[in-house]
């Protein structure tokens, strides 16, 4: 178990005559994807667009997209893994009691019905946003839906992906992964990249105070971060590159006015799916990009003397202890 | 400038097997006859070969990075670069970082890598991740038999049409070349399908088979002048009695000249698990009649490593035989791609027979000239384990001692105890450089003639060839020592090589519809653009159509 069975938004567009949204509202949080990637779309193989897809939605409280649904199964608060896992065993024809299905607030009848669906699909994907990756459950909840896609292709085509969230945050991703083998929660600190989320990811470092510097760029922690990490980042000499001045900047030491990405700044942004799309910049700005910024950092630090000793070479590790 | 005096120097692609000879490099990192001053390396006593070149490898995009977020239990035991002045950190391990991927093919001396599956889609991902693989020089390969564009132009029977098409993903790209992954099989798997014989069905399409794709595309691949062949992974990968599969494939590519990628995977005989077992002498003898086509051996080293391959379907089945993670990714209109965690073990009967599958190929095929070294990395085993490979084709005493460690079961599904054949140093230099840099058309690569990029790898005498060949003395790229007694001392950045193919001026035009019918993306946004490839250098496309 475990992995994750998906595709570009594009095969959704052509492809995907059972679309699920759980734990999203895409009517008001991506309110460009029912138009340019789902739903609404015609495709060489869903010639009557919007009439020859079905659309589930999954959510706790009916939202604005229940409108747009075909379906919507009000799942009680905090039983998403129970009813996923109650699926997975369903299209297996595994026996589940009632007293299961009830705990979900959804009948037989109902899941029978959308197993049905499921399994009649030629193609199914499943879009599942931050009401299940960060109510009750996290990752696990994720976890599940992944598995419970990559099972549905015993029976027929079934892709599962997330709803990222704004900005190029699967960018930072996709190339820290390159970099260091890791998405986030990376710490240097041994010289070689070592991963640990909820040990090294940034707010758990700020609240213990273990960093005596900060570099922040395109994010705004002093707006979102617990109360500790803020008080540290106060207390250390905090860097800001960002085109606004924003909650971080004003308590930090140094701010310095960048360029915006996309608008005056050239750059690569990764699109939710991972396909990378070109920023070309309509507008010119005084501001520098974050890029000229870090570089010109970074050649100032190389004239620094290095951070080991002059004639040190450390010894590659063959295995990390 | 450099100069090299005394070795032993190994040149297959000038006939020259293991004479002393002394070679000079010039300060635009070629080689010439003689220089003036500059550093001299005595080479005496040592063995000169021209820098690795890998013909079939996954460093870089999509797929990759895709397998590096779906293993970090490997990253947290593996090797690890800590940075220094002259080099930056990263992890080796099943799916490398990127620094560290220079690093570690560098360090064993190899120079030149083809990544070999790249989605023009993410193609601009792939291009970013290559400009941070350092030292080595680079060319990078498009996925073109699963494109529905180009599919629906061969099943209207517009063959120009298609060429067309190709030459414009290619630039769009900004790529070398053209693979082939499961021709139709990839296309049916958008609908949870697979095309296993040249003349199945393919979801989808009404006409179209296999077949005809393998045939055409090899024929496109050819008209366009592409310096590299198609670059096949032929239909029915992994399954036992796919020889069947393969042999027929080889028939539809008569004609053209062409590349198998990792035959390995391709020479099954048997009907099931049970009885599968290796079929690598007919497929040997079918090069060894056919001179024009390549191949890579795509072989198995025992242990872990992660899976990935643009062949969604048998993805899907391995997750479903192992149960362990399954990765897939499938790419609107062109391709797939799948990723799971393996591995290999020599009592698993299965693994058995491709380990020694691998081998009898790259030892029954005669000519070292049309089977290259490759592990399919890092399907089969990790390029970083190459010297491992390298010492069982030279020590038929040491293949034995390690197919006695294989179930007894083994007896009559393996021909590999009955193979005496060694390497010599010679024909190891052709299979690891001379042979896939000729097979690239990479004429400027392999090769220690005057005018070549100065590529060298130094080794000290050594009777363990895996020591040896994991441990050169110098690594010399384009001129400079970048590697010496086991130390990164420089870390230039490598070029990438790509071809720019002939198109017609209306191909925009027609492209344009059909592509905005099926992307998500905008049309002026697909292609990569030039100036995104770093020390990017066009090659010559040369008709090679009958
Ligand atoms: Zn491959």
């Amino acid at each position: 178990m475990g992995g994750k069975v998906t595709c570009t938004l594009g095969e959704v567009k052509q492809r995907a005559d059972f679309i699920v949204y759980w734990g999203g509202n895409p009517a008001e949080c991506h309110p460009r994807h029912f138009t340019k990637y789902t739903i609404m779309q015609k495709s060489k193989f869903l010639p009557r667009g919007r009439k020859d897809r079905t659309m589930v939605l999954v959510d706790i409280r009916e939202t604005k997209s229940a409108k747009a649904a075909d379906i919507f199964l009000q799942v009680k608060p905090g039983k998403d893994f129970e009813l996923i896992t109650i699926l997975r065993a369903m299209i297996k024809d595994q026996h589940v009691t009632d007293e299961q299905i009830a705990v979900t607030g959804l009948s037989r009848e109902v899941l029978d019905d959308l197993v049905g669906r499921m399994k009649g699909a030629k193609f199914g994907c499943m879009f599942f946003g931050m009401g299940l990756s960060m109510t009750r459950g996290k990752h696990m909840n994720s976890a599940a839906l992944l598995t419970l896609a990559a099972e549905m292709n015993a029976f027929t085509k079934f892709v599962a992906m997330p709803m990222r969230g704004h900005g190029n945050v699967t960018g930072a991703d996709v190339i820290m992964r390159w970099q260091t083998g890791f998405p986030f929660g990376i710490t240097f600190n041994r010289g070689y990249p070592r991963y640990n989320p909820g040990e090294f990811s940034t707010v758990d470092v700020l609240v213990r105070g273990d960093c005596d510097a900060a570099f922040i760029i395109g994010a705004d922690p002093g707006a979102t971060m617990p109360q500790p990490a803020i008080e540290h980042l106060k207390r250390i000499p905090t860097i800001v590159l960002d085109p606004h001045v924003t909650h971080t900047s004003r308590l930090s030491r140094v701010h310095i006015t960048t360029a915006p990405q996309g608008i005056a700044a050239p750059g690569t942004a990764y699109r939710m799916d991972e396909i990378p799309l070109p920023l070309k910049p309509p507008l010119k700005s005084p501001y520098p990009t974050d890029e000229q910024v870090v570089r010109r950092i970074n050649e100032a630090i190389a004239a620094k003397p290095f951070w080991m000793p002059e004639g040190s070479q450390p010894q590659m590790l063959t295995a990390q202890v | 400038m450099l100069r090299i005096t005394g070795g032993k120097v190994y040149d297959p692609a000038n006939g020259i097997d293991g004479e002393v000879r002394d070679l000079a490099i010039d300060d635009h990192g070629r080689f010439v006859e003689s220089v003036d001053g500059g550093r001299t390396i005595d080479a005496t006593g040592m063995i000169v070969f021209p820098g690795g070149v890998d013909v079939h490898t996954h460093v870089a995009g999509g797929a990759i990075n895709f397998a590096r977020a779906m293993t970090p239990e490997d990253h947290r035991r593996t090797q690890a670069f800590i940075r220094t002045k002259s080099r930056r950190s990263g992890l080796g391990g099943m799916a490398p970082t990127t620094f560290a991927t220079g690093y570690l093919y560098a360090g064993m001396g190899w120079t030149t890598v083809n990544e070999a599956a790249v989605p023009v889609l993410s193609a601009r991902h792939t291009h970013e991740e290559l400009a941070d693989i350092p030292i080595v020089d680079k060319t990078s390969l498009t996925l073109m038999a699963n494109n529905e564009i180009m599919l629906d132009q061969l099943e209207q029977g517009e063959y120009e049409r298609a060429k067309q098409v190709v030459a414009w993903y290619l630039w769009a790209a900004k790529s070398y070349g053209v693979k082939a992954v499961n021709p139709g099989g990839v296309a049916a798997w958008k609908w949870g399908k697979d095309a296993k014989q040249l003349a199945s069905p393919i979801e989808g399409y009404k006409k179209l088979t296999p077949g005809g794709i393998v045939t055409q595309l090899a024929r496109i691949c050819d008209d366009l002048g592409l310096p590299h062949p198609i670059h096949l992974h032929c239909n029915n990968l992994g399954a036992p009695g796919n020889i069947a599969t393969t042999l027929d494939t080889l028939k539809h590519l008569e004609g053209s000249r062409a590349h198998i990628a990792h035959s390995q995977y391709h020479a099954y005989g048997g009907d099931g698990w049970d009885t599968m077992c290796s079929e690598t002498a007919q497929l040997a003898d079918y090069f060894n009649t056919h001179p024009n086509i390549t191949t890579d051996a795509g072989a198995v080293l025992f242990g872990d490593t992660v899976t990935i391959t643009a062949d969604g379907p048998w993805q899907h089945l391995l997750y479903k035989l192992t149960g362990r993670k399954w990765g897939n990714l499938d790419v609107e209109n062109e391709t797939g791609c799948g990723i799971v965690p393996y591995t290999y073990r020599p009592s698993n009967l299965v693994n058995a027979v491709q380990w020694a599958s691998g081998l009898e190929l790259l030892l029954l095929i005669q000519n070292p000239w049309q089977v290259f070294l490759s592990t399919d990395h890092p399907n089969g085993g990790c390029f970083w384990r190459y010297p491992e490979i390298i010492k069982l084709l030279m020590s038929a005493d040491f293949r034995k001692e390690c197919t006695r460690k294989l179930p007894d079961k083994i007896k009559g599904k393996i021909t590999l105890p009955e193979v005496d054949r060694e390497y010599t140093l010679y024909e190891i230099a052709v299979s690891m450089s001379a042979g896939p840099a000729k097979a690239l058309g990479l004429s400027h690569k392999g090769s220690l003639g005057i005018g070549c990029d100065a590529d060298v790898v130094i080794y000290n005498q050594d009777d363990d060839p895996a020591r040896m060949f994991g441990h050169p003395r110098y690594v010399i790229k384009g001129g400079e020592v970048v590697i010496e007694e086991g130390d990164i001392l420089e870390t230039p950045q490598g070029r990438e090589f790509l071809v720019k193919p002939a198109r017609d001026p209306d191909i925009d035009a027609f492209m344009r519809p059909r592509f905005e019918e099926c992307y998500t993306m905008s049309f002026e946004n697909y292609p990569v653009e030039m100036e995104r490839i770093e020390h990017a250098e066009i090659r010559e496309c040369i008709s090679h159509a009958p």
